[in-house]
Order: structure tokens, then sequence, then C-alpha cells
């Protein structure tokens, strides 16, 4: 339908009156109707062509500005959709849940705020890795950041999605010390010690006193976080560890049961990923170039790919972090734990400070090329990812692997998948890399996902993260109790956002009456 | 070139490659210091991307030579504006809210202009 895009209940008219309102709260060089903007805003990965439309786009730079454009969102009933940068491509990126809502473009609010004696740094919505990495270059402070593999996007945006990065302070969603969010009503609060008028402690204290609010604003809808502070890692020392690589796909169970316990126990303190060949293999060639077949690639042209490039069935890279002397001692430790258990290739590497450093995740340097990987179909590529949280238990992850390895081949698709180490959990990440032009392979997505989701909840295994398709599929499989988790968000949101205008869906959390 | 992009790409994923050579650090504008106007920003908003390293250089790579946007003698100010809007191939396409027009035409102008020394 050409009018997709227009609000639920909206004629255009109506949405010009909407538009007007905004242009005042806001001035119209922040104001984005036009066709080409919704075309902008729309989800670079998307599945299903026609949904998610935007209705066009805001740009609020301020608090102020946020609060404006809220009060004009509660007098026409207008859906407003928040991203910080919008980047979490596989996840839905700029796109909002409801066609027809207005996004609300947080990207130009960039002030960082360091405190460089504690490592601690107030961040908006808009400020990248990339930003915060050149802030960092520039002032020349002793501190790394923990990056994704697409650090295109917001820091703190990727820590309310609970995303992660590869240092010890890589699961990002813990580095959130105390946030200042616009409820939908327009009132502004502060978490934490940011409560205290005046405290000197708002980054460094995260609870404040009595119930603690932060997890509440991550992967919701109940405000719009316009400030956060984040804890960063001080530059360490040394920084070693090995890239190790294991032959067969039975290695996973060894690989778990030898890494699981020196995570638990802190010998390692970042969270190592266990990914497949083709997590490396995808970034640096197509699948174009080894075969022309229709469905999953078989074996022997996994092992040519394999071959050229000299890599395992898994690979996984291990790092230490701090004193040098420590981690002398941490190395042996690793090392023996690694060659009990027979690797086809280790190769260790080691960094003191002053030497010149690797520029990779392990480091949190901001890196872009492991989107490449969307390219391995050719066409316009994409993709998404099923993630479960699954136990940190070799038995789990072979079988879980197992499973979702034959499901793949069922549905005709490449496998890529990883397991990465929480400090008591594996997420079990597999990217599902398509062809948009290949509407045959698009078709096959998403029964492919729902199998995949539906095999995960037999195990008892729930997702952490996923696209807008499938937010209420997921936020279903956490059913206990009659589904009493997603009962109390309900009542949470329907008393701190009345008239149900902010981002309706997210995490199949909606407004009341409007569940589809 | 190229052969730099796959070493650095096989890093990403979590399984390094023997005799690697390192990946270059990120072009940001803390390295290239004084730089204003459309220079200043296409390293804020297009180098993650388009510096060596990037996912648009190692996608450029594989069908275009140099792959490097400000190595280039044939990006007209126009398809740059295009191809930002619209996207090309597995690039997105960039919003009015993350870069404004005026900032877009002054990254296309300095990009028409090149091919630029800094990137050779």
């Amino acid at each position: 339908m050409e009018d997709d895009w227009l609000p639920p209940g909206f004629d255009a008219a109506k949405l010009t009156q909407a538009q007007r309102a905004f242009e005042s709260a806001l001035g119209a060089d922040k104001v984005f109707f036009e066709g080409l903007d919704r075309g902008t805003y729309r989800d670079k990965f998307a599945v299903q062509e026609g949904t998610h439309l935007p209705a066009g786009a805001i740009g609020p730079t301020s608090v102020e500005e946020v609060q404006a454009a809220l009060r004009v969102a509660n007098q026409f009933r207008l859906p407003v959709w928040p991203i910080s940068r919008g980047k979490n491509l596989g996840y839905g990126g700029s796109a909002p849940l409801v066609s027809g809502s207005v996004v609300m473009d947080l990207s130009a609010m960039k002030r960082i705020e360091f405190d460089e004696e504690f490592g601690t740094v107030l961040l908006e919505p808009g400020v990248g890795f990339y930003d915060l990495y050149d802030f960092i270059q520039a002032n020349n402070l002793p501190y790394w950041l923990s990056t994704p593999g697409n650090s295109w996007g917001s820091v703190i945006g990727n820590a309310l999605d609970r995303g992660v990065g590869y240092t010890p302070y890589g699961e990002n969603t813990k580095q959130l010390c105390g946030l200042e969010v616009v409820l939908p009503t327009g009132e502004v609060v502060r978490t934490g010690m940011g409560a205290f008028s005046n405290a000197p402690t708002w980054g460094a204290y995260p609870f404040g006193f009595g119930p603690g609010w932060d997890q509440m604003f991550v992967q919701s809808n109940f405000g719009v976080v316009t400030k956060a502070n984040m804890w960063l890692m001080p530059e360490p020392e040394s920084l070693m560890g090995m890239d190790v690589e294991f032959d067969k796909p039975e290695d996973l169970k060894a690989m778990v049961d030898t890494i699981g316990p020196l995570r638990r126990e802190r010998v390692l303190q970042q969270s190592p990923s266990i990914g497949n060949w083709l997590r490396a293999a995808a970034v640096a060639t197509t699948r174009g170039e080894w075969t022309d077949k229709p469905g999953a690639l078989d074996d022997a042209v996994i092992d040519a790919i394999r071959r050229r490039f000299g890599l395992g069935w898994w690979g996984v890279s291990l790092r230490l972090y701090g004193r040098e002397e420590v981690n002398k001692a941490a190395y042996a430790v690793l090392e023996r734990a690694m060659n009990a258990i027979g690797p086809m290739v280790m190769r260790p590497t080691t960094w003191v400070k002053g030497q010149p450093m690797e520029y990779s995740g392990w480091t949190g340097t901001p890196i872009t090329f492991p989107m490449q990987n969307a390219n391995w179909y050719g066409g316009r590529g994409g993709h998404i990812g099923f993630s479960p949280i699954i136990p940190q238990s070799g038995t789990a992850a072979l079988a879980q692997f197992q499973r979702t390895y034959a499901r793949y081949r069922e549905y005709g698709m490449d496998y890529q998948g990883s397991f990465a180490f929480g400090e008591r959990h594996l997420t079990n990440v597999n990217a599902m890399l398509f062809n948009q032009d290949d509407p045959a392979m698009m078709a096959r997505i998403d029964p492919f996902f729902r199998q995949l989701v539906a095999d995960a909840k037999a195990q008892g295994y729930g997702e952490y993260r996923t696209h807008l398709d499938y937010m209420n599929l997921v936020a279903d499989s956490y059913d206990w109790g009659g589904g009493a988790l997603g009962k109390l968000n309900q009542k949470v949101k329907d008393a701190l956002d009345p008239n149900g205008i902010l981002a309706p869906g997210k995490s199949g959390i909606w407004p009341k009456g409007v569940r589809p | 070139m190229k052969r730099l992009l796959i070493v650095a790409l096989l890093l990403a994923g979590g399984a390094a490659v023997a005799q690697a050579p390192p990946a270059p650090k990120p072009t940001t504008l803390a390295s290239r210091p004084g730089v204003t106007g459309g220079e200043a920003l296409y390293i804020e908003h297009c180098a993650s991307c388009h510096a060596p390293n990037g996912m648009g250089t190692g996608l450029l790579a594989r069908r275009v030579q140099p792959p490097l946007l400000e190595a280039r003698d044939n990006l007209p100010a126009a398809y740059v504006i295009a191809a930002a809007r619209n996207g090309v191939g597995n690039m997105p396409a960039i919003p009015r809210g993350e870069v404004s027009d005026a900032e877009l035409r002054q990254i296309a102008e300095y990009l028409a202009a090149g091919p630029h020394e800094v990137a050779r």
C-alpha cells in the first residue's frame, strides 16, 4: 500500500499537522518527513519488504527538545521510536517496529564528559565508538573501549541493547552506572547517585538508595535515555594470549569445558567467543568463489575454504589483561589447559605497553570490517541473528550446535555460529546470512527462524536479543507463571506511558489495547 | 592493499592466520589534526567504513580499484550524494538526522576533488 507508512489512525492531513507541531517545537531543520527520509530510516537488513516503515523522523539535540517532542507525540497520540544512532543492523537498525512511527534520531546528541582520574564517562546517545575512541586518542587518555564487531553504532545504544565487546569490560550493559531518562510523559529522572543533587559519584556507584532502575530502561520502551555513565577499562600494562584453532565440530565440547572453568575462576577475565570457520571466512571471501550449488555447503567445499585460510572448524581467541607478571603466570595456565585438548594450531600473542599494538576488538579498537559477512551470498546482503542463552556446558553446547547445524542444512543455509562466554552462561549467536535479492532464500528465513526459536524453547533456551520481527515471539517464550513477567512489563508500560506513544511493541511490550 | 585487507578480516572472526601483518590503526580526526570542512566531515562520518580496514573499503576492493574513496578521481559530487542517501550494495542509506544536507554536500565536494594525497 502506498500509505502503509502513515501512523495508525492517521490520514495525511493529520500527519502534516503533527509534522508542523514538531517543526514548531524543534525547528524545521530537525524534522525529516520527505519520501527520501522515510527510505533512509528503513531497516537495511529487512527480512520482509514493506514492514517497519517510518512516517518520518525528528532529530532533537537536547534533553529539552526530547521533552518537547514527546509533548507533541502525546498531543497527537503519535508513536515515536527512539534510536541512538540506529546501527544495530540485524536487529532492525533505525526502523520502528510499528509502521507509521516517527523515528526519534538522537545521532546529533554527542556530548562526552570524561573523568580522566576514574575512567568514567558521561555520554549522550549519539556518541559512537569511533567518536569516543577519537576523544581518547586526541586527549591521550590511558583507557580502552569495549567494542562490538560493528562499531559504527552508539556506545550507550549498544549497552542499552545488551551488546558485547571482547575485553574484560565486554558485557557492556554491566558498565552502565546511572542514567538520565526522559519518561514518556516528559519528566526527566536520573538514576543511581544522579538522583542525589550535586553528587560527585554519579558515575562511580551504580545503585544509589532504594530500588535500582538502570536495567528497567535497557531493551525497554519505558523512557528515552539521554545520558548514561559508563566505566572504561584502564589501559593494561600487558596483553597476552593466544589464537587457537580446533579441527573437528566435536571439539566444541572440550573447548567449552576447558575455557568455562577458567572464565568462572576469572583466570580469564575477558569473554572469549568460539566461532566456526565461516565467521572468519565470510568476511574474507564470498560463496560464489567456491560453488554455485544451492543448499548448504558440503564438507568438500568447507574443507577447501578452511585449507585456503588455515582455519579450524572452530577458532577462539583468549586474552589476558593487566600486569605483565600476573599475565605471564596466567598464560602458562592457559597454555597448559589448551594444549591438553589437542588444538590444531595455537598462535601466541604478546604485547607490553609502548610496543605496537594489535588494532582489534581485543584491544577495544573500533572496527566495521566484520560486517563484510553481509556480502557472503552476494546481492543486497544482510543478516539477522538467532541468539539463545544456554548453559556453560560442553555437552549442552555441542547438542545445541548439532541441532542447529542440522536445521541450517535442512533449510539450505550456510551455518555461521558462535558461542560467546559470559561468566556463567554461553550466548549461542547464529547469524543467518542472506541475499535480499534472492526471493526464494528470503522466503525461507522466517520459517527457519521460527523453527530455531521452537527448538530452543523445547530445551528451555530463550533469546537475549532479537530483530523487530520476532520481539513478540521471543517475549511470549518467556512464559513462566502464565507470562507473569510480561504482565508486569505491561503494568509498568501503562503506568508510565498512558497514551502508548513510546516505541510500542519494543521487546514485546505494548500499550494498553493495541497488542496485535 | 588487498592482501592486508584479507588478513585483517580473518582476524575479525576470532581466528587469526599465521604471519598476519597488523591491522592499521583506525582513521579518526585525532589521526589528522587540523583538518577542516569536507575532509573533517568525511573522517567523522565516513571513515569508519571507508578508511583502510573498513567494511566499505573491503567490499569495494572486490570490484573497484582503488577502493579508498579519497584515492578516487571519478566520484562526482552528485553521485556521492545519491549513494549516501539511497545506499549502494551493502552500504546502508545515511539519514539526514545523522548527516545534514549541508554536511553531505561538503563531503561530496571533498571526494569530487580527489584523489587526495593523504590516501596515497
